[in-house]
């Protein structure tokens, strides 16, 4: 079985989020670039059923849509165990020119499985899997917690809001992973860095594509307002305050 | 004649036997890789010091003292052997004699030795067998262990008594016409007076003989037992490593790997790919290694004084060195009949020594600092995390997690650099940035090294302040980094990762020769051990000092004074941080600037370079603890409580977490609390 | 604006959110001059959907009972394009649930739509589209254009209040779409969820620290999560002392978790907690220490004895939860 795991790469998440002039760009100088946490699980997860004996999983590849800066992020992935990488050459402008591009390489190659993580870090979309494998016509399976391959069987746990479906599926299919999916994500050795350099990292020219959203600015939240104290005596306020003006109540 | 014969004859075999096992030793010296040796002049000092003056030994006075006896004596016993062999070859008695008053002096501290060294010897019977002294106990120290260490004591007594009886016997038989002088052997002889001459002969005869096959086959069982350390100790103590303890050997290969990943146009000539990084098995080791593993005496001071090992964690120092020994016997056995590809699907790391001994290491160099036969311990320990980390990415996941943090955001912690100066908020002093300094044409003397821990821990970013009144107040010429501050690698380095250690360093000497900094002052021990034993591997040397040294000069030089009273009613004890203590040999700095501050003072059970680490080092701050019995931090905090203080003083700001979380722990926030010496100093100093 | 809303039911009742969902389409009808039409998914009694009226919807397509066939958003996604098309709608909203994550995406491919998630408020514009989202993960909001004449979105939790808009109400039965496939996957194995919420995603969390003296003392805060619905989590002295289990640890060597709202009771805040919690949408600190480390980060504090407020807190909630 082969699997492709969609990489999205995003800033590393303590970076101060700042925009340039006209509010309408990320301002990327200093930015440390990270693959998205999601993705790295969905990774790690992958490479650790690829090691098992007997589960059936070949290949581990990786694919990102972005532009040639993206590469040394993506040798990550290959220096922690992906057999190979493919970066289709485009920066995209929204979840669906991504799901595009990435649908468009799937049709052209065999792959039984392909996962992507809950969002990426950046603009927290959720949306890219689900509109893969509407492109491609697979079956996709959302809020996956846990996943295993036995000689090619597909076993997933889904979470919904308030049920766990243990779901026997058939390839090919689509994934969208969340948290639970792997325990720790692997970090590159540095045998691994070294190895990474041998691997294939495909460039593929972009199709044609349209995207259906744009962002047109941005802004940034409010500085962090001091702690706001609540009497002691009137813990009711605090209830109030947070379901009124935090909303998490 | 026929005596002469048969003694050659014996002599001979002893020397063919013993020829025998240096060559399967140096068959797998062979398998070892290079190390280098220099300072010759400084090594033979040390090697007077701390062989032929037992100064280690000494660190446990009492029972040092015994062991100084035995090796004295033997040394001196020694001669007296060389002549009973060339007595042996030659057919004749005494054959030094000719050496006079020189001759007397060797027969008499001979004699008097042999009875001191079996006195010693029945004193370290009676720890062994009655006393069941604890430190000779352990998972490593099997039956063998114990009864090796018996058979040689055993065999050193009957030596004694073999050469006292040969001594009076030989009084005995040439009454008023002896060579030589013995003190213990003539009361002996003088007791003996009317023993048959005929008798006398036999028992003499017997003495040598027994004495002198006793040597030959004590000489051809030491390679086998822990008394190697007879023949070892002496070259292994010449051969020490020189290096400050805190020191972690750089690794080259690695270093070369991550300047053509940083600085690709400067990428060196392609050689071959760099063999393993890190131990795995006995032969990825050093022959350096392998000669410390040769000279263990299983005396099991180095376990005993262990951190990890006294809260019960697995880890043993001694448990390294024995296992390595055992390891290359079984691999090097191996490889000389099956030849050098030969597999036998077990490592030295893995088999021998689990990751949850290496895992429970703080580097903090104790067992390194007692050994008496100076053999280094850690280091051994920092390769193997090293194989686990660049050849398998294997460490434990916070600290996976730790080093993620590291490259991505350049601190340990999910911190970004752009709150690197948060911490000067609340201070009336405004705190100089290097990159305003410069820009407006400034050059400050001094770098002040905050740290991650100045940065963003929030007790101690209180530290950081305080150490900002007292350079303002001292008008000290210096400067921060600010956002231009970035880890610099140490903890990943303790942790194994080399590579993200060069690569941090590799950005911090740029940002440091870009600013031309010389001079340095840390926050920090474990930076002031970086900077200034690792920094200069990679091509880049400054002057840099712990804030206590700075200050201390402050201190002499009158211009640091205590306003006094602030803490007349406590009593002061000092904790040495492992980095600038055992680590760089830095003790009395932190204790002068204390002794102007007007208190009671104190000193913990285990000070100096006795100290017990507060459990943070090697990376332990930053996982879980390993399954033990107890917590390091909470072991130091009870020995500072039990020795009367109130205030632990800490200048290190993993110590300060451990001993405030360690008197949170044993429930003593009431009797105790935990100050850094610069907190300590601006308290009593008013500022 | 002709709106179509997604809406599921469990046992004839509706869960708040589709209620917000509700009360914002009817928002967003009158801000475009438009009717709201609800989808509701799989099968209920007539009688129980009807009050949908009374939150602005005015028409309501009914699914026809659920043919047994496990969720399959394949297939929700057919019907409710089918739907789509057939009313001409040219935005269809969702609530934010793990159904609607499913099924909202593929819709979006289907119907050619641009899709957004997240949605914060009314659109800023309506010609052209605009609405505004959370994105960078809370740290910083982007204003965002639809491009293509459908739009599909899926509202921010909590963001919007339930208005009651009564308005007359029709209910139509419609017949699964032509064609929709049969799920290739089979559910092995069904679990609820047991009592205790998982802490890793749980969106309300409550911790103790060592303030709270002892592990006998866990039931305040027992009592405060239940009320909450929310999980239980703790630092690592408590973990370290054995009054909590492991798995309760959050802070840097434990877990990193970013619920919406992090209670930390007893806790003074230490760097390497405050690393594993630093994500969370708002914390809300107890602690008698007004000095405490934890009110640096949080966003509503209480310098107070947690052994009065927790149990005062409980009371507080419970009153608003019923």
């Amino acid at each position: 079985m082969k699997t492709l795991v969609c990489l999205s790469i995003v800033p590393d998440t303590t970076t101060n989020i700042r925009f340039t002039g006209k509010m309408d760009a990320l301002d990327t100088t200093g930015i440390q670039w990270i693959i998205n946490p999601w993705d790295e699980l969905a990774l790690t997860r992958a490479l650790e059923i690829r090691e098992q004996a007997g589960s059936g999983v070949t290949q581990v590849s990786v694919i990102h849509v972005g532009l040639k800066e993206s590469d040394p992020v993506i040798q990550k992935a290959l220096a922690v165990g992906a057999d190979s990488a493919f970066r289709v050459n485009y920066s995209p402008a929204d979840s669906m020119e991504v799901a595009l591009q990435i649908a468009e390489v799937i049709k052209k190659d065999h792959y039984d499985l392909v996962i992507t993580g809950y969002d990426s870090a950046d603009y927290n979309g959720s949306a890219t899997g689900g509109m893969l494998a509407e492109l491609v016509g697979w079956t996709s399976f959302t809020s996956i917690s846990s996943l295993s391959v036995s000689d090619s069987m597909i076993t997933l746990e889904r979470e919904s809001d308030n049920l766990t479906e243990t779901i026997a599926a058939k390839s090919p299919c689509v994934l969208t992973i969340q948290k639970g999916i792997a325990k720790d994500p692997r970090i590159p050795s540095l045998r691994g860095i070294m190895t990474a350099r041998t691997k294939p990292l495909t460039v593929i020219e972009p199709s044609a594509s349209d995207p259906g959203t744009r962002i047109l600015t941005f802004e940034n939240p409010a500085p962090r307002s001091k702690c706001r104290m609540v009497d002691p005596s009137n813990v009711d306020e605090l209830v109030n305050l947070l379901r009124n003006e935090a909303n998490v109540l | 004649m026929a005596g002469q014969i048969i003694f050659a004859g014996l002599l001979a075999a002893t020397l063919i036997v013993f020829s025998l096992t240096i060559r399967k030793y140096i068959y797998r010296f062979r398998l070892t890789g290079p190390h280098r040796i220099r300072h010759w002049g400084k090594r033979l000092m040390i090697m007077f010091r701390v062989a032929i003056g037992q100064s280690r030994i000494f660190r446990r006075p009492v029972i040092g003292f015994f062991h100084a006896i035995t090796f004295w004596g033997f040394c001196i016993i020694t001669l007296g052997s060389l002549e009973m062999v060339t007595d042996g070859l030659l057919g004749k008695e005494r054959s030094f004699a000719g050496l006079e008053s020189v001759y007397d002096l060797i027969t008499g501290s001979g004699d008097v030795f042999a009875l001191l060294v079996l006195i010693s010897i029945v004193v370290f019977l009676i720890r062994r067998i009655v006393l069941n002294v604890s430190r000779f106990h352990g998972v490593e120290m099997k039956r063998n262990s114990h009864l090796d260490a018996l058979i040689a004591l055993i065999m050193i007594f009957l030596l004694m008594v073999s050469l006292l009886s040969y001594n009076t016997a030989y009084l005995l038989s040439n009454s008023g016409n002896h060579e030589g002088y013995y003190p213990v052997s003539s009361s002996l002889a003088a007791a003996l007076t009317h023993m048959d001459s005929a008798l006398a002969a036999i028992i003499l005869h017997i003495s040598w003989w027994s004495h002198l096959i006793l040597i030959f086959v004590f000489a051809n069982l030491l390679p086998y037992s822990k008394h190697f350390h007879v023949f070892m100790s002496i070259p292994n103590v010449l051969l020490s490593r020189l290096e400050p303890l805190g020191k972690a050997q750089n690794m080259d290969a690695v270093m070369g790997e991550v300047k053509a990943m940083l600085y690709p146009g400067q990428a060196p000539a392609e050689g071959p790919a760099p063999g393993r990084f890190g131990i795995l098995d006995a032969d990825d080791v050093t022959w350096k290694n392998y000669l410390d593993a040769l000279t263990c005496t299983e005396c099991g001071r180095c376990t005993d004084v262990c951190p990890a090992n006294r809260t019960g964690k697995l880890l043993s120092p001694r448990k390294i060195m024995i296992d390595l020994r055992a390891r290359m016997k079984e691999l090097g056995d191996g490889k000389k009949k099956n030849g050098l590809d030969f597999q036998d699907g077990k490592f030295y790391m893995g088999d021998y020594i689990t990751p949850e001994e290496i895992w429970a290491c703080t580097l903090c160099n104790a067992c390194a600092r007692e050994c008496p036969v100076n053999i280094n311990q850690p280091s051994l320990i920092l390769d193997m995390r090293r194989y686990l980390v660049m050849e398998k990415a294997a460490a434990p996941p916070p600290i996976n997690l730790m080093f993620s943090n590291v490259e991505n955001n350049g601190a340990p912690w999910q911190y970004g650099s752009h709150q690197r100066l948060d911490w000067t908020t609340g201070l009336d002093i405004p705190v100089p940035v290097m990159s305003d300094l410069v820009a407006q044409g400034n050059k400050p003397e001094y770098l002040l090294w905050i740290g991650c821990s100045g940065a963003f821990d929030d007790r101690y970013q209180k530290v950081a302040r305080a150490m900002i009144k007292l350079l303002h107040h001292l008008h000290v010429d210096y400067a921060v980094l600010g956002t231009e501050e970035t880890c610099n690698g140490d903890p990943a380095r303790r942790a194994g990762n080399e590579m993200l250690f060069h690569m941090q360093a590799f950005n911090l000497i740029d940002t440091f020769r870009r600013y031309d900094v010389k001079k340095i002052i840390t926050l920090c021990p474990h930076c002031f051990n970086t900077f200034l034993n690792e920094y200069p591997d990679l091509g880049y040397t400054s002057e840099v000092v712990h804030y206590t040294t700075f200050l201390e000069a402050n201190v002499k030089a009158g211009k640091l004074k205590s306003s006094g009273g602030v803490f007349k009613s406590d009593t002061i004890v000092f904790h040495d941080p492992c980095y600038l203590g055992r680590a760089n040999e830095v003790y009395q700095a932190p204790r002068t600037l204390l002794d102007i501050v007007e208190s009671g003072k104190a000193e913990m059970e285990h000070s100096k370079s006795f100290s017990l680490c507060c459990g943070a080092g090697g990376s332990q701050y930053f996982k879980e603890a390993e399954k033990g019995s107890g917590e390091v931090f909470a072991a130091r905090t009870g020995e500072a409580v039990a020795c009367g203080a109130t205030v632990i003083a800490s200048s290190c700001p993993f110590c300060m977490t451990m001993l405030t979380d360690g008197i949170k722990y044993l429930n003593k926030e009431d009797e105790i609390r935990n100050l850094d010496v610069a907190e300590i100093l601006v308290m009593d100093a008013g500022l | 604006m002709s709106i179509l809303i997604y809406i599921q039911q469990e046992e004839g009742k509706f869960a708040q959110s589709f209620l917000e969902l509700a009360s914002y389409a009817y928002a967003l009808a009158n801000q475009t001059g438009g009717t709201v039409t609800a989808f509701v998914a799989g099968g209920a009694a007539e009688s129980d959907i009807k009050n949908l009226g009374n939150y602005g919807i005015s028409t309501i397509l009914m699914e026809a009972g659920s043919s047994g066939q496990p969720f399959d958003n394949r297939s929700s996604a057919i019907s409710i394009a089918s739907a789509a098309s057939a009313l001409g709608a040219t935005c269809v909203l969702f609530a934010d649930n793990s159904s609607s994550r499913a099924i909202a995406p593929r819709l979006a491919v289907k119907l050619k739509a641009g899709y957004v998630s997240g949605v914060a408020g009314l659109p800023l514009k309506i010609e052209p589209f605009m609405v505004r989202r959370l994105v960078f993960t809370g740290k910083a909001s982007a204003s965002i254009e639809i491009l293509t004449p459908v739009k599909v979105l899926i509202l921010a939790r909590n963001s919007w209040q339930i208005s009651e808009n009564q308005v007359a109400c029709s209910i139509e039965q419609v017949n699964p779409a032509a064609g929709l496939p049969i799920p290739e996957f089979e559910v092995v194995k069904v679990t609820g969820q047991t009592g205790a919420v998982r802490l890793q995603d749980a969106e309300v969390v409550v911790s103790g620290g060592r303030g709270l003296k002892s592990g006998d003392n866990w039931g305040i805060l027992e009592e405060l999560a239940e009320s909450l619905g929310a999980a239980l989590a703790c630092s690592r002295p408590v973990a370290d002392e054995g009054w909590r289990p492991h798995q309760e640890h959050v802070g840097q060597t434990g877990k990193v978790i970013a619920p919406n709202l992090y209670i930390a009771c007893g806790i003074s805040g230490a760097i390497q907690h405050i690393g594993g919690i630093s994500a969370s949408r708002v914390i809300v600190a107890i602690n008698k220490d007004p000095e405490a480390p934890i009110f640096q980060f949080a966003k509503y504090g209480i310098a107070g004895d947690l052994f009065q407020v927790v149990p005062q807190l409980t009371q507080a909630v419970k009153k608003l939860k019923s």
